[in-house]
């Protein structure tokens, strides 16, 4: 299990500093904003989660200033160990897809904006999805509230700041957002937000009620 | 085990293979050697194009629109760019920025399809997944393939404004804050 996901951070870690040191040659490893001629622009990223339909790739799309794309990744990605290409060449990978979309907020900044992989046997990708993201939009659809239910966990365990968007059509409310922080037995501190995925105003407001709890939480948690 | 030996071992391994299986040239752990894209594809102009003048004309700019990503790549069995390699040198997150260092610019550097590829893309910074999407390669090549070109200076990976810790700092969250604001 050399690079299961969730040792990445250190198995790489390793792996950059054994080859990291090397002045001779001007490395790009130690890249910093200003050793290149170009901006240095950077990038932020938000998670979007929720249950199959709840809304995810319409939210990205909504949003997104590209049509939303899809990137996948190979199972084997992150299980080596247990598929062994090596030894089944002619085996078929199992992929997942996942779908993105990109907002640039300055002329330095590029926001992402990641769904998450639906199926929980993809929860291994979800670790890599996390990492350093600013936080998470959890989409709810009353009508199938248990959906959600899975990504909820996930990022109440990972720590991962996160508000709820409950789907409202046509700008309806369909239960009260008490009823719903009930059922979904989450804490008070936790926003949930009425979310149209479709209306860009309404996705606009729910990644600013995020980036706004994901600043509360920081200050309340430092590091 | 976070070991890069154990890398090697299983490149060998791999790399062993397909030579046994097409008798091919393969270089064990080979990073630029020639891409197989070229004998593997069927392509509908010249097999065998190795000339940088032909390579521009699959990777031509307006290529990768958006909206239509390329689609031949996927019909080669991805990790065999990789030498079989399936963890990168370094750590790259999907929203990790790379573009085209002034090196990467010069086209007698891009000694591989793949390399070009890239560097064709990467003029404007993109992240790790879009060069996955756009590519059509999935993201564990990708990630193997960038960091390569990292190592021998053909991108710059953009400096990740997390610092050693797996947050973003308050400045960046302030930054977005104020941009989604404008939206």
């Amino acid at each position: 299990m050399d690079f299961v996901d969730s040792d990445r951070s250190r198995s790489y870690g390793g792996a950059s500093a054994a080859v990291k040191p090397d002045p001779a040659r001007s490395s790009p490893l130690a890249a910093r904003p200003g050793a290149d001629s170009r901006p240095s622009v950077i990038s932020a990223k938000i998670v979007v989660g929720g249950g199959f339909g709840a809304g995810k790739t319409t939210f990205v799309g909504t949003v997104s200033e590209i049509a939303p794309l899809t990137t996948e990744a190979v199972l084997t990605d992150a299980s080596t160990s247990v598929d062994d290409l090596a030894a089944t060449p002619d085996k078929s990978t199992t992929t997942v897809a996942m779908d993105f979309g990109r907002l640039s907020l300055d002329a330095e900044l590029i926001l992402y904006l990641f769904g998450t992989p639906g199926q929980h046997r993809f929860w291994f990708m979800w670790d890599d999805l996390v990492r350093g993201a600013i936080g998470a939009v959890v989409l709810v659809d009353t009508r199938r509230l248990a959906d959600c239910f899975a990504a909820v966990d996930f990022f109440e365990d990972r720590g991962l700041p996160y508000v709820v968007g409950v789907n409202c059509f046509d700008g309806v409310l369909s239960h009260s957002v008490e009823d719903v922080r009930e059922a979904l037995a989450i804490g008070s501190a936790v926003p949930i937000v009425p979310c149209d995925a479709r209306e860009r105003e309404s996705t606009k407001n729910a990644l600013i009620a995020l980036v706004e709890h994901a600043m509360r939480k920081s200050v309340a948690t430092p590091a | 085990m976070s070991n890069p030996s154990g890398g090697d071992a299983d490149e060998q391994s791999f790399a062993g293979l397909v030579n046994d299986l097409t008798g091919g040239p393969w270089r064990s752990g080979g990073r630029r050697k020639r891409s197989v894209k070229s004998s593997a594809t069927p392509p509908p102009a010249a097999v065998d194009q190795q000339g940088p003048a032909q390579q521009q004309t699959s990777v031509a700019a307006g290529t990768f629109e958006w909206s239509q990503p390329a689609p031949a790549a996927s019909v080669v069995r991805p990790y065999t760019w990789t030498g079989g390699r399936t963890a990168p040198v370094i750590d790259l997150a999907v929203e990790t920025l790379v573009s085209t260092s002034e090196h990467g610019h010069d086209v007698a550097v891009l000694t591989s399809e793949e390399h070009r590829a890239v560097a064709e893309l990467c003029r404007d910074p993109r992240s790790v997944a879009e060069v996955a999407a756009l590519l059509s390669l999935p993201l564990g090549v990708i990630r193997v393939l960038l960091a390569d070109m990292a190592d021998i200076g053909l991108v710059v990976v953009h400096s990740s404004a997390n610092g050693s810790s797996n947050t973003p700092d308050m400045a960046l969250m302030e930054r977005v804050l104020s941009g989604l604001r404008r939206l």
